[in-house]
């Protein structure tokens, strides 16, 4: 079997932020399995994210994982993804200051986000700023 | 097949804090473990000689020091030399553990099977020595809980439990039934006075000597539940979801035992298995409905299509409540409330114990208290319990003869069984 996570996380190295599309279903799957998560078929193909979603919802936890505690209170939303996924991430430009704050910013959703690569804790991650 | 599969004794322990409450105070794991076990094994009327295999719940290693379960358990529970092993769906473990039972008696192979869960979450030994512990951060219990999630992807993408559990699935069950965050707010509000009502009738629950909600909000010198409710004692989790929405860790074992021949033991009335059903998910991968988990459907469906009974048959149901949404949420995916309106029976306290939908009347996860995979075996206490009559002041009336339990094993692992009180 290819790699995958590893292949994955090479091209956000280099800026590529990849999806798996069904060639079989054509449903999208992201991140890559090894199979489409809507039938199971290993009949896949890896295609570049257009980058662009919406954040549904938004919340901030005061009890963040322990290894981004240093970043709370951090941003956390449902982007749903152009290409048909939900993904769940930072959503940077979002106002979680307060509980008032993220009633405020719930309030005004969906909202237009862009996908970019962060590097956190030594590893390339996908996050969202808002468009 | 043999015809029967009944619970015919539970045990549980304390839920608490092993370094606090006097019942738990100083037990080593394999201490907490056997006094469940024996709770159940007296309860049943049964020997150790009469049980032929035993299987143990446990996730947290890091506390219990502890992976070969059964062997390190079994002079502990009397069972040297009878078949045994390790088992592990998170939180619905020992919700899961009676089907495992159920086709363990079923098959013929064994007629006498014990479930024991222990779990331990406010502490870890120090030098490795169990009678010395310190406490556990919530940040590091939390690190280690977390292994139940995606961490491919999903736990480096700034994974966030308090959102993906909680605030998610209460935004979306606002959105999905026109509920402004103040009538949401109400709504939580009266699940947690259910709640501590509830865990104030059971002296195992954590939160028992602590009372009811309003009894708190006075001792803590607040005029209203409401302005306790509202008050930074109470602040948000994760907006819209509040503190004391969410489960309280606990230490605590519980056990009970599968047998094909309950009329050779226990004078009390057997508990019969008869449909289970699990259905697992990779979490958090839910879609943009946060309050639509196909899992939860399908255990649910297939559970209850194996008892060969209908939601409305039911007289008693438990949902895994981790975040209390889940008390709004899966009453409805189980048909024990029609859709859209599991809010309304929380505000007028139908879901209490003498209310006419009795839910979580141990206390559930927030007022009985969470220790991951001994929890399930709190509930299979509680419903045995209520069939037999013999749960005391929060007894429900008429006493239940059909129930089912829902668990979430993080994440996610939806494990549905239902119960049916023996003659």
């Amino acid at each position: 079997m290819e790699l995958i996570a590893k292949n994955w996380y090479d091209n956000l190295a280099q800026g590529k932020i990849m999806g798996a599309r069904c060639l079989d279903c054509g449903a999208f799957t992201f991140p890559p399995l090894s199979v489409c998560r809507q039938c199971n078929s290993r009949n896949i193909e890896w295609q570049e994210i257009s980058g662009n979603g919406q954040v549904i919802m938004f919340s901030s936890s005061i009890l963040p994982a322990k290894k981004f505690a240093k970043y709370a209170p951090i941003p956390y939303g449902i982007v749903k993804l152009e290409e048909g996924p939900c993904f769940f991430t930072k959503v940077e430009g979002f106002d979680c200051s307060s509980p008032e704050a993220i009633a405020q910013e719930n309030s005004k959703l969906p909202q237009k986000v862009k996908a970019e690569v962060q590097k956190m804790e030594g590893v390339n991650i996908v996050v969202f700023r808002k468009a | 097949m043999t015809k029967r599969a009944s619970i015919i004794g539970v045990g549980a322990t304390k839920f608490g804090n092993i370094l606090e409450n006097p019942e738990l105070k100083d037990k080593t794991f394999q201490e907490m473990v056997a006094e469940a076990a024996f709770e159940a094994m007296d309860d049943a009327g049964i020997s150790p000689d009469e049980i032929d295999a035993f299987i143990v719940g446990n996730m947290l290693s890091h506390t219990s020091q502890i992976y070969s379960h059964s062997t390190l358990l079994a002079d502990w529970l009397g069972l040297r030399f009878k078949g045994g092993f390790h088992f592990d769906t998170a939180c619905s473990t020992t919700n899961t553990g009676m089907g495992i039972a159920w086709q363990m008696v079923k098959s013929g192979k064994y007629k006498n099977v014990l479930v024991v869960a222990g779990e331990i979450l406010s502490s870890v030994p120090k030098g490795n020595f169990p009678l010395e512990r310190e406490p556990l951060d919530a940040a590091t219990l939390w690190e280690w809980t977390d292994f139940g999630v995606d961490h491919v992807y999903a736990y480096h993408h700034f994974y966030d439990i308090a959102s993906a559990y909680g605030a998610f699935p209460t935004i979306g069950y606002m959105k999905k039934n026109g509920l402004s965050f103040e009538e949401m707010d109400r709504v939580m509000m009266a699940i947690n006075q259910t709640v501590r009502k509830h865990s104030a009738l059971n002296p195992k629950a954590i939160l028992y000597e602590k009372g009811t909600l309003e009894e708190e909000a006075k001792r803590e010198g607040f005029s209203s539940v409401e302005e306790y409710w509202r008050s930074n004692k109470n602040p948000f989790f994760a907006w819209p979801t509040r503190l004391f929405s969410a489960l309280n860790a606990a230490d605590g074992a519980t056990a009970y035992i599968v047998s094909s021949e309950p009329e050779r033991f226990s004078k009390k009335m057997p508990v019969d298995i008869i449909g289970f059903h699990w259905c697992v998910s990779n979490y958090p991968w839910y879609e943009d409905d946060p309050t639509y988990w196909e899992a939860d459907y399908r255990a649910f469906k297939e559970a209850y299509k194996m008892a060969n009974i209908k939601p409305e048959d039911l007289d008693y149901l438990y949902v895994h409540d981790c975040m209390q949404i889940y008390q709004l949420i899966l009453p409805e995916v189980a048909g024990y409330v029609p859709f859209g309106q599991a809010w309304k029976y929380a505000l007028n306290g139908d879901f209490a114990f003498n209310g006419k939908k009795p839910l979580n009347v141990s206390g559930g996860r927030h007022g009985g208290g969470h220790a991951f995979e001994a929890s399930a075996g709190f509930e299979v206490y509680e419903i045995v319990k209520q069939m037999r009559g013999e749960a005391g002041a929060r007894q429900i009336k008429p006493f239940p003869k059909i129930a089912a339990q829902h668990n979430h094993g993080y994440g996610m692992h939806s494990a549905v069984t239902i119960l049916k009180a023996g003659e």
